[in-house]
């Protein structure tokens, strides 16, 4: 663990002022994070923009004995504006209610686990000039297209250094690097004057693992797939969601609704169900923050709590340690936190967040799995999201095909799926090896018996 | 030096400096430069989960040369860091050995030199935090004691005070102060098992005074009130409708399925349906459909303060003006940035917005609606057979591209020879832009007109915007359902 000089020197005398300013706090948590970074981007199949910034900033929390929390943050990072904002972080506290729930923030803790494969070096001294050919290569992937009419595209790479502190004598810092490809692609059959677009991404932390060609190759068969829509007549079927089906259909609404902090407000369809079966065997969930090199892994979190892997889902059951805690909502139920304290930069005070989550594939090929179905919906993207506090979902098919004896056919217009998601849950038949990762999430293909499907031709 | 004497940097020997050191070299230039500080307050079940303050520096420098645009950001605010940023966005804009098959230039355009400042009657930077938190507990005390039914609150309060300042190549020096507040009550209710939520905000461009109109004041009794009425309500049967739309889902309908669609660089990237159709029928004749950011609409609502989506001058120096993007069924304008209007060889008409002095400016709405025709409210329910009321949305995207929409209504009402009946919840209603606004078939008076206001998220940037019109009915709507 690598600490910044500058910051360590810029804490200690924070704690100093602080504590001979006021003795008001229960304790005092400075937060510092960086983020360099650098954007390519491609329009209508030319690059068009070229970004480098930087953003830093230090972050103040402080808690009093009565419970109260004051956050106060700038991004000019120097000795004056820390101590202004020590003040300003106090006067926040001053005002606050009481919460004789809220215990202080964690301690010093003895040992971080060591995951590998966050940081990549050569992101430091990364120059434009460097991505260049990451660029040339989506541009004349995408040329080789003769229906993509248009083309954007980003690749950009994100620096950050993150280091807390607080005045139980907890300190900690962290590096990571994000490295990204996006390609969206517009196809048009000048003859018919069909038109679609279909996209992919891929999210790493080391430069050298981005395929650029081949996202721009895959956002293309994606819009292949889509290109030749029709309406068809609402029945009740099976339904198949492909990897990205999978996140938005299961793993996100499943992600918000074992937020502790939603359910210890009652606000989840997941309330009341701690302990129960909620679908079949092959429905088994993990949030594993200690995988090397994957997105969503990290030694600490937002507050310095270490990380871990825990079961969420295990055999259809939804385990009674089932939700994502952060210090205050673990504290709550006086279990430990499980380290999902989630801080998007110093700007943010932290909420709970997944870090990676994952439906662990089952035990049929994803052909196997499709061909068994005689007539259903393969749904593989839609932009709406289910009801979390009731599980209602009802959403368009913004891309989707029908399935029919055993084969992906015709894609799909105007067609919408309604169901909730824990009748989803329950009927899920299949999960299949093969699965994609997008981002913190890992989802493979999953077959549900007995969906709503609302068409609109006559 | 104070946090809003740092735009004190820009001055007259910097701005030479730029010039010259600009000449030649780039064919554009632009720097925004911001500061603001602000609170941002959240109670929840009566106890606060969120008090807290902050104060940013943001400054970004735009190049351009050969069609490819350099984008620096910088946060140290003087004119070392300035000199040394605008080498930098230099450099990005000159990257070599990728060609584009388009270089264009941008045509020059009128310059401003302009102090703006837009008076708060109440400046929040004068409101003690006391008296903002005790507003948070009165909304808080009110959803709470509306009903043992409501099981938990929440009360969001965000204001900001911002100074700006904008130079272009061109000329330009528009400076601009004004504050904004936002207020949410988000109410849950609970009864038998079923839990339900409803969530009503109020925005502007102003001060304290936004959040003690008489509308302000009623949010949180609106929000538990309609919490409660959603627990009696049942899940739509999906199918084909006659649908009534309340004036902020008609906002949503233009704003999404219409406004976006018009965007002149997604009309340039080919991801509009409307490329090419300037000038063609698009709509039955009674349809007019505008985009007017301009100042002093807040009046026409009986509002103390100015409309959340309005603006003096857009991100690039161009003056907001009433666009006019369908008159009488007829597609005539789209909206431009400076890029837009200068490879379409239109005029840019003040819509390249970005959500902060270091996002890079795109083709953004301001307040987007729908104009407003003869129908009473009444009539159109009384002339329904058989339909639904949707009135206000939760959320709503459109993909530009093929023209199919999707929105989620808050609240539903059935609607059965001519009376409402039954209320219903999530009900989701989708279809092709292009198709909807072919049948409309009634579309009501100016004193149906309302409007709602919000944050208009477009690659990952968002921007405050508003949106209205008056009722309309449509035929044929695709309402999704669990049954």
């Amino acid at each position: 663990m690598e600490f910044n000089n500058y910051y360590n020197a810029l804490a200690e005398k924070a704690f100093n002022f602080a504590r001979s300013f006021s003795s008001d706090f229960e304790c005092l948590e400075i937060y510092f994070s960086k983020n360099d970074y650098l954007s390519l981007k491609i329009e209508e199949n030319m690059l068009k923009h070229v970004e480098k910034g930087k953003d830093e900033g230090f972050s103040v929390r402080c808690v009093s004995r009565n419970g109260s929390m004051g956050f106060a943050f700038s991004n000019q990072v120097d000795e004056k504006h820390l101590k202004e904002i020590i003040k300003t972080s106090i006067k926040m506290m001053k005002n606050g209610t009481d919460d004789p729930e809220f215990k202080s923030f964690p301690p010093k803790f003895h040992s971080y686990p060591r995951v590998k494969k966050i940081y990549d070096k050569q992101v430091e001294d990364l120059q434009v000039e460097d991505l260049q050919e990451y660029i040339s290569e989506m541009i004349n992937r995408c040329k080789e297209e003769p229906l993509a009419i248009s083309h954007n595209g980003i690749i950009s790479v994100d620096n950050e250094e993150t280091q807390i502190y607080n005045s139980n004598g907890l300190s900690i810092s962290g590096k990571e690097t994000f490295c990204s490809v996006y390609s969206s692609v517009i196809f048009k059959d000048k003859v018919s004057g069909a038109s679609s677009s279909g996209f992919e991404y891929q999210l790493k932390r080391f430069l050298k693992d981005l395929t650029p060609k081949n996202i721009v190759e895959l956002a293309s068969n994606n819009a292949k797939m889509f290109l030749y829509r029709r309406k068809i007549k609402s029945m009740r079927c099976s339904l198949v969601l492909t990897p990205l089906g999978t996140k938005e259909l299961i793993l996100k609404p499943i992600a918000s609704a074992i937020n502790a902090e939603s359910f210890q407000y009652n606000r989840t369809f997941l309330v009341g169900k701690k302990g129960k079966e909620i679908g079949p065997n092959c429905l088994n969930i993990i949030d594993d923050a200690l995988i090397d090199g994957a997105i969503g892994s990290s030694n600490f979190d937002g507050e310095g709590v270490p990380c871990k892997t825990k079961n969420i889902f295990l055999n259809g059951i939804f385990l009674n340690s089932g939700l994502l805690h952060n210090w205050y909502t673990a504290n709550k139920e006086n279990i430990e936190s499980t380290g999902n304290a989630y801080r998007s930069s110093y700007s943010s005070k932290p909420s709970i967040d997944i870090t990676n989550f994952i439906l662990k594939p089952g035990d049929v090929s994803k052909d196997e799995l499709i061909s068994t179905v005689k007539k259903g919906v393969l749904l593989n993207y839609t932009n709406d999201k289910p009801n979390i506090s009731t599980g209602d979902f009802s959403g368009l098919v913004l891309q989707g095909n029908l399935i029919e004896n055993g084969k992906i056919s015709t894609a799909l217009n105007e067609t919408m799926v309604g169901i909730n998601i824990l009748d989803l849950l329950k009927n899920i038949q299949q999960v299949s090896r093969e699965f994609k990762i997008y981002g913190s999430y890992r989802a493979p293909w999953v077959k549900v018996k007995d969906v709503q499907i609302i068409g609109s031709a006559p | 030096m104070g946090l809003y004497e740092l735009l004190d940097v820009f001055d007259d020997k910097l701005i030479n400096w730029i010039e010259k050191n600009t000449k030649n070299r780039v064919d554009y230039w632009d720097i925004r430069a911001e500061t603001k500080s602000g609170n941002s307050l959240e109670f929840t079940n009566r106890k606060s989960k969120e008090i807290s303050s902050y104060e940013l520096v943001e400054c970004s420098i735009r190049t351009l040369h050969e069609g490819k645009w350099g984008f620096y950001i910088l946060k140290d605010l003087n004119s070392n860091t300035i000199k040394q940023g605008m080498e930098s966005a230099i450099k990005l804009c000159k990257i070599p050995n990728i060609s584009i098959n388009n270089p264009f230039k941008i045509n020059e355009v009128d310059s401003y030199n302009k102090k703006i400042r837009i008076k708060s009657k109440k400046k929040i930077i004068d409101v003690p935090i006391e008296e903002k938190i005790n507003l948070l507990k009165e909304h808080e005390n009110i959803a709470f004691n509306y009903s043992k039914k409501v099981k938990n609150t929440k009360t969001t309060y965000i204001d900001k005070h911002v100074k700006t300042i904008f130079l272009n190549a061109f000329g330009s020096k528009i400076f601009q102060e004004m504050e904004f507040v936002r207020l949410f009550s988000t109410v849950f209710a609970a009864e038998n098992g079923v839990i339900q939520h409803s969530m009503n905000s109020v925005a502007g461009i102003g001060g304290f005074e936004i959040v003690e109109t008489k509308e302000a004041r009623s949010i949180s009794i609106k929000s538990a009130k309609e919490a409660i009425e959603l627990l009696g309500a049942s899940s739509p049967v999906g199918g084909k409708f006659t649908v009534i739309m309340d004036p902020k889902l008609v906002g949503t309908f233009v704003h999404e399925a219409i406004g976006h669609s018009c965007e002149a660089d997604l009309v340039l990237q080919k991801e509009s349906i409307l490329k090419g159709k300037i000038g063609e029928k698009i709509a039955d004749e009674d349809v007019t459909i505008s985009d007017n950011p301009i100042l002093g609409q807040g009046t026409l609502f009986n509002l103390p303060y100015e409309l959340y989506g309005s603006y003096v001058y857009d991100d690039e120096g161009i003056k907001s003006k009433k666009v006019d993007i369908i008159k009488e069924g007829i597609l005539i304008n789209f909206l431009h940035n400076l890029e837009t209007a200068s490879r379409m060889g239109a005029s840019p008409n003040g819509h390249g917005r970005a959500s902060t002095a270091v996002s890079i400016p795109q083709v953004r709405m301001g307040f987007t609606y729908l104009e407003p025709r003869d129908w009473e409210l009444e009539e159109m329910i009384s002339e329904t057979k058989y339909g639904i009321l949707c009135e206000d949305f939760q959320y709503g995207y459109t993909d530009t591209t093929t023209g199919n929409f999707q929105f989620k209504c808050r609240i539903s009402s059935l609607i059965e020879n001519g009376e409402k009946t039954k209320l219903m919840r999530d009900v989701s209603l989708g279809g092709m832009s292009l198709e909807i606004l072919n049948r409309i078939t009634a579309i009501g008076n100016k004193k149906t007109f309302n409007y709602s206001d919000g944050i208009c998220g477009k690659g990952s940037q968002g921007v405050r915007v508003c949106s209205g019109g008056p009722f309309i009915r449509v035929e044929d709507v695709i309402i999704g359902g669990l049954n």
